[in-house]
């Protein structure tokens, strides 16, 4: 039971590093990129190839990150502005459709070029004793680097004028051009963090375990479900989302059975629409 | 008292702006000019054209025709954030403020991309005192009178050189209006040149040294505030003398 749920936290921690990237693409265009977990895997493979080719895992990491933020990046400044253009759910639906079909391409791309590569980054030590529970290594490295990266978003948002700027347009787009804010150069600078935030989660989460092509859809769905019970737009909710739904997984996979845990969590997604729509934390507060 | 400023053409000229929305104009062959450390007024009843007309300005909608010059450069067509990036602040009547943020973030996002200002904001609170009483407070929670106190805050901490003021006194109680108008009026004695558009026209005709008039979306009468105060056009239509 203890382990269950200290299990659960580290993986929920997971949970909310991929729903944060989602949530504040939602958020701020209405775009729902399904592509999420493609953009992640494929950042994770690129650092497994670059380190079959000798470069130490840092570096490797870093380019990999790179190329998953560039992706959206690219995006953004590409067929994402014919989205923009649209209003209400003209916009949400091209663009679940546009990012879908990119999802595609990315499931095929790794299908034709690198189906079985897989990265798996293995932590050296021996396990660590907390709370009376042995942990690996790797999931306190993994759950060190999504804690640190939790914060700094959520100071980054709170402290800094650019990340007050990216609120400012969630919020109320215009308020914000009266100001003095971009909206364009804010969505541009939303994607590329996202796509970095994927790259990210694909790296932390191959700590625990190999990360390869086969995870794709299973992690756009898991961020899918863990923006809507965060709150679709706020960091601090995916992230309170993230850790309880990565308890829920755990201890219905402990006590029911793996077979459940995916169903039980798209049913926790469908409570909150029906119960709390807003999510969690009820506000895009970000 | 400040020195008279010597003039070096207006501020803001406007000349021959038309515009509206999907195709149909709204305003037509607008033109006028403020100078620096004026006060203006644009008074005109509901749907006469008067937001539109501040929207085109701001590049908020494209003008059909015309040109919108600023501080001697010509700013038509210019993206919104750019004006606003120029000194040229405005205040809608639907405020637009961020209403998940607390007063002191929407005060601090007015100053972007600059860091902001630590005086202008004790200034703002000194204008506003119950601004500073609510600065944790989120925007959303505020009443309609703090509402509008903390728009024309949030626009002054970008230091703009006009300020526009789309009716400030939407929806707020006859004694609020009035409040808010001595804030006005402070603002302009500082200094701050003000274009105000309004249908409460007693306030606005105090506030401001003159004024247009604008009906169907045309600039009718216009002059110094007291000849439009006594003209007996404006009183049947605005003042409500019979």
């Amino acid at each position: 039971m203890k382990s269950a749920l200290l299990d659960g936290i580290v993986l929920g921690l997971q949970y909310g590093l991929l729903g944060v990237g989602l949530t504040l693409i939602y958020g701020l265009t209405g775009v729902l990129n399904l592509a999420h977990g493609q953009i992640a895997v494929l950042g994770a493979v690129v650092v497994s190839l670059l380190m079959g080719t000798g470069l130490p895992a840092v570096p490797a990491i870093l380019a990999g990150l790179a190329v998953s933020g560039a992706v959206l990046l690219a995006l953004d400044l590409s067929v994402m502005r014919v989205v923009y253009r649209q209003e209400g759910e003209t916009r949400i639906l091209l663009g679940l459709l546009l990012m879908l079909g990119v999802g595609f391409m990315i499931d095929g791309f790794l299908a034709w070029r690198y189906p079985i590569e897989q990265l798996g980054l293995r932590i050296g030590g021996d396990p660590i004793s907390i709370l009376g529970v042995r942990m690996s290594t790797g999931s306190l490295l993994a759950s060190a680097i999504t804690i640190v990266t939790g914060l700094v978003l959520v100071a980054f948002f709170r402290l800094t004028s650019l990340g007050r700027g990216v609120r400012s347009v969630i919020q109320d787009e215009m308020g914000a051009r009266l100001c003095g804010v971009n909206p364009a150069f804010v969505r541009t600078f939303v994607f590329g963090l996202s796509g970095v935030l994927a790259g990210l989660v694909a790296v932390t989460r191959s700590m625990t375990g190999p990360i390869g092509a086969n995870n794709t859809i299973s992690f756009t769905v898991l961020a899918l479900i863990v923006a809507v019970v965060g709150g679709l737009g706020s960091v601090s909710g995916a992230f309170l989302a993230g850790v309880l739904l990565g308890v829920v997984d755990r201890l219905s996979s402990f006590y029911i059975g793996t077979y459940i845990t995916t169903i039980i969590l798209l049913v926790c997604a469908a409570l909150t629409i029906v119960a709390k729509p807003s999510g969690l934390l009820g506000r895009p507060s970000t | 008292m400040r020195e008279p400023v010597v003039v070096s053409g207006a501020i803001l000229s406007v000349a021959g702006l038309s515009a509206g929305y999907v195709g149909e104009d709204v305003i037509y062959d607008i033109g006028f000019e403020v100078d620096e450390g004026e006060a203006v007024t644009i008074i005109g009843s509901n749907g006469a054209g008067k937001s539109t007309l501040f929207r085109a300005i701001m590049s908020m909608l494209t003008p059909s025709a015309g040109t919108v010059r600023f501080d001697g450069s010509d700013i038509t067509g210019l993206a919104t954030h750019r004006i606003a990036r120029l000194g040229l602040a405005y205040v809608p009547a639907e405020r637009h403020l961020f209403p998940q943020m607390s007063v002191t973030e929407n005060l601090l996002l007015g100053a972007f991309p600059d860091r902001p200002d630590p005086a202008i904001q004790d200034s703002v609170f000194d204008v506003f005192p119950r601004l500073a009483e609510r600065k944790t407070q989120d925007a959303g929670t505020l009443s309609g009178g703090e509402q509008q106190m903390l728009a024309v805050g949030r626009a002054l901490m970008s230091k703009p050189s006009l300020l526009l003021l789309d009716e400030p006194t939407t929806g707020l109680a006859p004694l609020l209006a009035a409040e808010a108008y001595k804030a006005l009026a402070r603002l302009r004695d500082d200094g701050l040149t003000l274009v105000v558009a309004e249908q409460q026209v007693p306030l606005a005709l105090e506030l401001a040294s003159r004024g247009y008039v604008i009906d169907h979306g045309r600039f009718g009468l216009s002059g110094p505030s007291e000849e439009l105060a006594g003209n007996p056009e404006v009183q049947r239509a605005y003042l409500g003398v019979a």
